[in-house]
């Protein structure tokens, strides 16, 4: 219900031309009520990742979003998206280096406003996916909220807790057995050769595979539509 | 645009596979972002036979999927794919249904190409299209490119090159001599001209303590700056005298690039640095010596120096030489046929020298040499000029008839003879025959009218077990001696073919024993109907079933030439109506054999005949694949020939 209330006051603040027209375009995506009988085969998933400075939702910032798309079910290759974000003061921040970019890389990104504008179009009204999707869509929230006044629209799945439902049933406590759905330790179980982790699109495209393995189980367990996806 | 890394990615994992391994980094980016990727469990059916074409051709890149076709309800396993196999492509040349069926084997991860994406390749890149032309020439009978193209654009594009300039011996690379004898720069010089004497060579190179090259001392330094002048310098430091600085060169170079060198410099030794350059360690070192004996490694060297051997040592050395010969032209992509021809001329001189050899120990043993003519015949694959690696020696003597008085005593000098000549081969390395086809067997050391009767017996009264341990012997070539006793024995023979037909139904039936497998899996060889083996005997599964074949109707058509396999092939697509095409496929399949069969048996130091599935890269699975494909068109060919279906064992 809030996620309604947050589009009303989004919309109507496109129809008063407070906000730019792309992200106006993405905001009307969600005009219409979502139709959760729709077959997850005929649904457009988006997996994303972030890179970020650090951990700290509010004092670190993303330095690059990847994604990739599946429609179908088919990982498309076309449909995918990198961008990095120009952050001229964290050349030397250690999580930089984690992460593995330099910061000749960084000043050669793009800014912020564009950068996520560019996201919000690639995105659209899709099912957003992620590893530990929370993390990720607080940190595409905070830059959102500060440029535009609202925050992600879209529904969103996190692999992490989709793989442990389709695991363990609904119920299970992730809390203390955490360690068994790391990115790493997922793939792992599922038979996914990793490779250049730690870059956004490199995460999105593991994180992909992983969730086109885990849709195909959860078509299995009987679950077909969004509705049943999204538990709704 | 697609995301960079992601694209990357995609196309770091088709650059693992033929074709895709060879294309052009933006071609294959290109590619690679049109890819998509599904996921698919064990059971599952990614088409069925019939089905409407899909947009797009399949590769495995994780997992495994099984082709089949399904005739009169039964299913019929054609192919199994894994990691690198691509299906589905038919859709790139024909606009038919599926014609098979494919089903998820183990749990997979498909790539799905665009087929217009695959369109484009075949248009533009020819290393793609003849990949295609092999691969799938297969299924698809009206596609234009066949096997025996590809195998032409093969040559053309990869192979015409290397055969032309290395009839100049050009690019051979000249190996350099590894342990290479060094020395400091303050010993004497008297120190050092020790050093050069106790080893025995020409040329000492000076180093620095990081074994850096600083000059060269060598016999000529040694006779101008050192013998020639008056007083004693011999105790001064070998720097004062050093040619310096060392002319370095990088490893890999080729005999051209250092006759050029050589030319260009008017330098003898040549020291080889790991950088090229003076500031780097010395690995090794170029004399004018090495390069002059590389030039020896020239077949026309060895073939004199086997004509010139003074005894069966030497023989020996030299056709050993022949195998570094042999690993070398392997190595360099020769042309079989060019390669083969060499070595059957030198494995020919070799045997005539022995039979020299041979003759004069008989004399000077006291054995009287009959005055009747005789030939000295090599066979089976000797026989028809296709012995790369030494194999078993098989041999037979074929002498005029004696009177019957001299029978005996003819018998035993040419017996003896063949007991000599064996063992200088054998000595030379070419192990005797288990089965005893040898010219030192009494039973195959005969002359004309007993051959004659051989040769009658086995077409007049043809069992199918004689046929084929009797196949060998059709293949004799004369080596030695009067030619004419082998030629007037062929002609008996073709007259005793036209005078039993039927013989040659068995003789074809002999060719068709073996069908032969679909391809491979992972490690196995992936057979129709029996158990899938981890090892392929190339020998009895590919080889023999076309050699039989090219023999067969070489026979029933008066073939009157002394040919090998290929040759065969090639004059039976001349003179057989339709066979043309079938025939240079065969001639090509054959020719790759041959070659996959010496590479096994140089790696393995064995005669190369059991090949394990592992050790083959895609690219040979792939052209196997289709060599199989073409034995079974060529043993259909037989079948309807002959009417084999009739024939009942």
């Amino acid at each position: 219900m809030i996620n309604l209330f947050a589009k009303k006051i989004a919309a109507r603040r496109c129809r008063r031309g407070k906000l730019p027209a792309n992200t106006c375009r993405y905001v009307k995506g969600f005009a219409g009520p979502l139709d959760l009988d729709r077959c997850l085969g005929e649904c457009r998933f988006v997996v994303f990742d972030t890179e970020t400075t650090g951990f700290n939702v509010v004092d670190d910032a993303v330095i690059s979003i990847g994604a990739i798309a599946l429609n179908g079910f088919r990982i498309n290759v076309q449909d995918s998206f990198e961008v990095l974000i120009r952050r001229d003061n964290v050349g030397a921040r250690e999580a930089v280096t984690t992460h593995g970019l330099l910061c000749r890389d960084l000043s050669e990104g793009r800014e912020e406003q564009e950068a996520v504008e560019d996201f919000l179009d690639y995105i659209g009204n899709s099912i957003l996916v992620a590893q530990h999707a929370d993390f990720d869509v607080a940190m595409i929230n905070g830059m959102l909220r500060k440029k535009y006044g609202f925050e992600l629209l879209n529904e969103v799945i996190d692999t992490a807790s989709f793989a442990k439902r389709l695991e363990k049933g609904p119920y299970y406590n992730l809390a203390h057995k955490s360690g068994e759905y790391k990115l790493d330790v997922l793939l792992e179980r599922y038979n996914i050769r990793l490779y250049d982790r730690h870059t956004a699109a490199g995460d999105a495209f593991l994180t992909a595979r992983l969730f086109q393995i885990l849709l195909r189980k959860a078509g299995q367990a009987g679950i077909k539509s969004l509705r049943d996806l999204l538990l709704k | 645009m697609p995301s960079n890394t992601i694209v990357e990615r995609v196309v770091a994992d088709l650059r693992k596979y033929p074709p895709f391994d060879e294309l052009d980094p933006p071609v294959l980016q290109d590619l690679a972002e049109s890819v998509s990727l599904s996921y698919h469990e064990e059971g599952e059916i990614i088409f069925t036979k019939g089905d409407a074409l899909k947009g797009h051709a399949f590769m495995v890149m994780k997992g495994a999927v099984r082709l089949f076709d399904t005739i009169d309800g039964k299913e019929v396993l054609v192919d199994l794919c894994d990691e690198g196999d691509m299906f589905g492509v038919r859709a790139i040349f024909a606009h038919h249904d599926y014609v098979l069926s494919a089903q998820v084997a183990e749990e997979s991860l498909l790539f799905e190409l665009p087929v217009d994406k695959i369109k484009h390749l075949l248009e533009t890149n020819p290393r793609v299209s003849l990949f295609f032309a092999g691969a799938f020439a297969k299924s698809v009978g009206e596609i234009e490119h066949t096997l025996s193209e590809a195998f032409d654009i093969d040559r053309r594009l990869f192979r015409e090159q290397s055969y032309n300039s290395f009839l100049q011996n050009e690019t051979l690379e000249v190996r350099p001599v590894t342990t290479v004898i060094t020395c400091p720069p303050d010993i004497t010089i008297r120190e050092a001209a020790k050093i050069m004497s106790d080893c025995n060579i020409g040329s000492i190179i000076v180093v620095s303590t990081e074994n850096h090259p600083l000059g060269i001392i060598t016999d000529t330094d040694l006779t101008k700056k050192v013998v020639s002048k008056p007083g004693s310098i011999k105790e001064q430091p070998v720097n004062s005298i050093m040619s310096s600085p060392v002319f370095t060169i990088s490893g890999g170079k080729t005999i051209a690039d250092m006759v050029m060198l050589m030319v260009k410099t008017k330098l003898r030794h040549f020291c080889i640095t790991e950088d090229g350059s003076p500031d780097s360690p010395v690995t090794g070192i170029i004399s004018e010596h090495d390069i002059i004996t590389s030039e020896g490694n020239n077949p026309a060297v060895i073939m004199k120096a086997v004509m010139q051997a003074a005894d069966r040592d030497q023989l020996k050395e030299q056709r050993d030489k022949t195998e570094n010969l042999l690993q070398i032209y392997i190595g360099q992509e020769v042309a079989v046929h060019f390669i083969s021809n060499i070595v059957t001329e030198i494995n020919d001189a070799l045997i005539t020298k022995a039979i020299d050899f041979s003759l004069k120990e008989l004399e000077e043993e006291g054995y009287e040499r009959p005055g009747i003519e005789f030939c000295w015949l090599s066979l089976g694959s000797e026989g028809r000029k296709e012995q790369l690696l030494r194999t078993d020696q098989d041999n037979a003597i074929l002498y005029e008839n004696p009177h019957e008085e001299q029978a005996e005593k003819v018998h035993e000098f040419f017996l003896a003879l063949g007991r000599k000549v064996t063992g200088v081969l054998q000595h030379c390395g070419f192990v005797r025959c288990p089965a005893d086809v040898m010219a030192s067997n009494p039973v195959w050391c005969q002359p004309t009218s007993v051959w004659k009767g051989y040769f009658s017996k086995w077409i007049v009264t043809p069992e199918p077990k004689a046929v084929m341990h009797s196949t060998i012997f059709f293949d004799f070539r004369p080596v030695y001696g009067q030619a004419k006793l082998a030629a007037e024995l062929k002609q008996e023979i073709f007259g005793l073919i036209a005078k039993n037909r039927g013989f040659l139904g068995f003789f074809a039936k002999n060719a068709l024993q073996n069908p032969p497998p679909l391809g491979f899996f992972r490690n196995f060889l992936v057979e129709k109907s029996r158990d899938h083996a981890n090892e392929f005997d190339i020998k009895a599964r590919a080889m023999m079933p076309l050699s039989d074949a090219a023999r067969v109707l070489s026979y029933e058509l008066n073939i009157s030439e002394y040919f090998s396999t290929v040759e065969r092939f090639k004059r039976l697509g001349d003179i057989v109506p339709g066979m043309s095409d079938l025939a240079v496929e065969a001639a090509a399949g054959y020719e790759f054999l041959m070659r996959l069969r010496a590479v096994n048996g140089l790696a393995d130091k064995t005669s190369g005949r059991y090949i394990k599935p592992e050790t083959l890269n895609k690219i040979e699975r792939q052209t196997l694949r289709n060599v199989f494909s073409t034995i079974e068109k060529v043993q259909k060919t037989l079948t309807l020939r002959f009417q084999l279906d009739y024939i009942r064992d």
